[in-house]
């Protein structure tokens, strides 16, 4: 490589003298050969959330040196020009100078330079600090032929693949032609980037469908990144637009479907799944039909018991709204503590409190972006079928089911 | 600069149609000293006076920075960078695959580039704003002691009710998927995920305390008879005639224009579709320019490359009515340009040339600058 000069392995982390300083640090030996006084180290700092963060400390500086840094100091130039820190993951040790050094902050204090880094190591990458003689003045430094460096290794985090798709809503063998999108749920943490290249979606045949999510780079995660929401491409999904008159739904009725999830898909640790998963199911038909909160069936519990609060549908529901957007109010009694659920295929959503419930008249308040599987709102289809049919929506709009604990 | 959703919910308390712009605002009106703290760096637009708008995606926050950038710097000149995800990654003391640069600006005055970069690609990914300068040379921007000024942003849609009574953590986050200034506004384009309703906030700025307040609806039309929704994928504010618009280029292929003077508290409002750009079509950032007295829009698509559209009939042209077929191209004309390949971020450098960001094989991204066509 033009303009790269490699440093032999042998002589990383040489250090010219560590008198006075604390023991040298994993990953820059000392040199007992060496007599001058310089010294380049990496020094542990930090503890509690600032644990495991480097320093690199350069000490015994001539007064030359200490001078010309001074200058640099007032004229508030470029101290990389004189102490840089880069960071380097393959197995050589190359300087490349097309590479800008790492970025941080520098200090010099009582003829110690300092350089603290702008981000803590990463898991397996190799930080080299050098001293740039050339920088100095003549004589300033050490004889030519000592190499005034020093490289913190951070330990590669040791592991091996354990993560998995826990599960993928919708949960149901049959979705409508029209289903607008699918929750993966992994068991840990996954990594962003390129996550599409691992889902596929096949046909009974074999065939790989084409393009048939949105993909779009901000990938839809949840905040823990357990959970990515997988966009069926709307453009395939709306009647009377282009790709659909083109190419045809992403899905088709009457046709069975593999959602197939690779193993190469990486998670936040950087391994790979423990397994590829396939989830199968049918389409059946599209389902334009908004949700009626008429049909809706609650039953509701008995005082003085735990017995969970019940709300049936007559279809399966969106997993991730309906988890969110329900909740129960008292009419001057106390809501007990408590989680839900679903089940039946996300027919059925489950109340289940940790307290007896207290009798009493309560309300089960209901978001109006709930969704069903095809995107339909409760009295809303997905798509409005001219727009003067448009019904004025007041944003806090709440679907209200009363119900009586006796 | 990126997305957002058909139906899109306006966010407008202080919004107004008649909101005046103010003959000299002070734009750095509440702003403070301090550390913003981002937990990500999403998306980037410039206002006036150097000031960098940084939409924060994982805190639902939008930070206004005076980035003190409000010179030109050094002379106009050809941009191109090799390799600048690998120098990012250097410059980050990591490795390029822990290196994702999620938007691209260019301040508009001094013509330097910003980029939002996210340092490593779990949940624990630490954010970064990085400048190239005239120099080329990538370099960190720091945040910490700068003068600024945050707007939150609603959680949650306005009509989800909160957890009460309930346990568990929040699931739902909203992506911040484009943003841009424009007057006395800061448009915000998000994408949630879970309810297929996204929103497209308006917040006056500088930013005051903002209530959830009203929210329209915009359709989009011209599907055949079907109003529908759908993500919109990327938007740029656009002057048809006199009057301010927001083009939005929309996820299912249409390009939609409404008038943002409609924007109004409790509207609700259909906009117009002006061009079916058809299969395959997955816009990823817009921009606006005058060439030869005429205004065209560049619309970079991830699998199309980067199309050319002209403006000129804009103004007169009829919405499509019916649904396009036979692989048609209804609406106004475009052209694919040639040699615009793997453009993955656009914005413009300057009156005559775009800036990109494009994949140049092996994993490695040049940031370069093209003539405008």
């Amino acid at each position: 490589m033009v303009g790269v000069f490699q440093i032999h392995p042998s002589i990383w982390g040489r250090q010219i003298s560590n008198a006075g300083l604390p023991a040298a640090t994993p990953g820059s030996p000392e040199d007992p050969t060496l007599s001058a006084t310089v010294s380049v180290a990496w020094i542990p700092v930090g503890d509690g959330g600032d644990a495991g963060r480097q320093v690199v400390e350069v000490r015994g500086l001539t007064a030359g040196a200490l001078a010309s840094l001074s200058e640099l100091v007032k004229a508030g130039s470029a101290w990389h020009r004189f102490l840089a820190v880069y960071a380097e993951s393959g197995d050589e040790l190359t300087i490349d100078p097309l590479m800008p050094s790492m970025a941080g902050t520098y200090a010099l204090t009582q003829g110690v330079l300092r350089f603290v880094p702008a981000f803590p190591p990463s898991p397996g990458v190799r930080y080299r600090a050098v001293l740039r003689r050339e920088a100095f003045p003549p004589g300033s430094l050490p004889a030519d032929g000592v190499t005034l460096t020093a490289t913190h290794r951070e330990p590669s985090v040791a592991s091996h693949p354990t993560t998995l798709v826990s599960r993928i809503a919708p949960s149901s063998k049959v979705v409508p032609e029209n289903l607008l999108k699918f929750y993966v749920h992994f068991s840990a943490p996954m990594s962003r980037g390129h996550i599409y290249d691992h889902i596929r979606l096949r046909t009974a045949k074999g065939d790989v469908v084409e393009l048939p999510f949105l993909e779009i780079d901000e990938e839809l995660w949840n905040p823990e990144m357990t959970r990515l929401t997988l966009f069926l491409d709307p453009g395939r999904i709306k009647r009377g637009v282009k790709p659909l008159e083109e190419i045809g739904p992403s899905l088709e009725e009457g046709h069975r479907y593999t959602l197939v999830i690779d193993r190469g898909w990486r998670d936040a640790a950087g391994q790979p799944l423990k397994a590829a998963f396939e989830k199968v199911f049918e389409v059946g038909p599209p389902d334009r039909e908004p949700p009626d909160p008429k049909r809706w069936a609650i039953h509701p519990p008995h005082a003085r018991g735990r017995e969970a609060l019940t709300l049936n549908f007559p279809e399966p529901m969106d997993d991730a709204l309906t988890r969110r957007l329900l909740r129960v109010v008292g009419e001057g009694v106390p809501v007990p503590e408590g989680r839900a659920e679903l089940a039946s295929e996300e027919r059925q959503w489950l109340f289940i409190p940790d307290v007896p419930w207290v009798a009493g008249n309560y309300q089960l308040l209901v978001g109006s972006t709930l969704e069903d599987l095809a995107g339909n709102n409760p009295g809303k289809p997905f798509e409005v079928d001219l727009f003067e049919g448009v019904q004025r929506r007041l944003s806090n709009e709440m679907i209200r089911l009363p119900f009586v604990v006796r | 600069m990126k997305t957002l959703l058909s139906t899109v919910v306006l966010t407008c308390a202080a919004l107004s149609a008649t909101a005046v712009v103010q003959p000299d605002p002070n734009w750095f009106a509440g702003f403070q000293e301090g550390t913003p703290a981002l937990k990500s760096a999403s998306k980037l637009a410039f206002g006036p006076e150097g000031i960098l708008f940084i939409a924060d995606t994982k805190a639902a926050a939008v930070v206004a920075v005076a980035t003190g950038d409000t010179q030109l710097a050094g002379a106009s000149k050809l941009v191109k960078v090799e390799g600048v995800n690998l120098k990012v990654a250097a410059l980050l003391g990591t490795t390029p695959d822990e290196i994702l640069i999620e938007d691209m600006a260019v301040n508009p005055v001094s013509r330097q580039i910003y980029l939002a970069v996210a340092r490593g690609r779990g949940p624990s990914s630490t954010p970064a704003v990085i400048r190239v300068g005239a120099d080329l040379a990538p370099v960190l921007v720091s945040l910490e002691k700068v003068r600024f000024s945050r707007a939150d942003l609603p959680d949650a849609p306005v009509d989800a009710p909160p957890k009460e009574g309930q346990r568990g953590g929040n699931p739902r986050l909203e992506s911040i998927t484009d943003i841009a200034f424009l007057e006395n506004r800061l448009l915000i384009a998000g994408l949630s995920n879970e309810e297929f309703a996204s929103t497209l906030r308006a917040i006056p700025f500088p930013f005051k305390t903002v209530a959830n307040g009203s929210s329209v609806e915009i359709y989009h039309g011209a599907h055949g008879r079907f109003e529908t929704r759908s993500p919109i994928r990327t938007f740029v504010p656009f002057n048809v005639g006199d009057q301010p618009h927001l083009l939005a280029a929309y996820t299912c292929t249409p390009l939609v224009q409404f008038p943002i003077k409609d924007i109004q508290p409790g509207a609700k409002i259909k906009g117009k579709t002006i061009a079916e750009l058809g299969n395959r079509n997955r816009p990823l950032d817009m921009i606006v320019y005058e060439k030869g007295g005429k205004e065209y829009l560049l619309l970079a698509n991830s699998s199309r490359g980067v199309m050319k559209v002209t403006t000129d009939k804009i103004e007169t042209l009829d919405a499509i009515g019916e649904p396009v077929k036979d692989g048609a191209t209804r609406g106004i004309a475009y052209e694919t340009l040639a040699g615009w390949t793997g453009v993955d971020q656009l914005d413009r450098l300057d009156a005559g040339n775009a800036l990109v960001l494009r994949q140049a094989g092996g994993g490695s991204l040049n940031l370069e600058s093209l003539a405008l066509p």
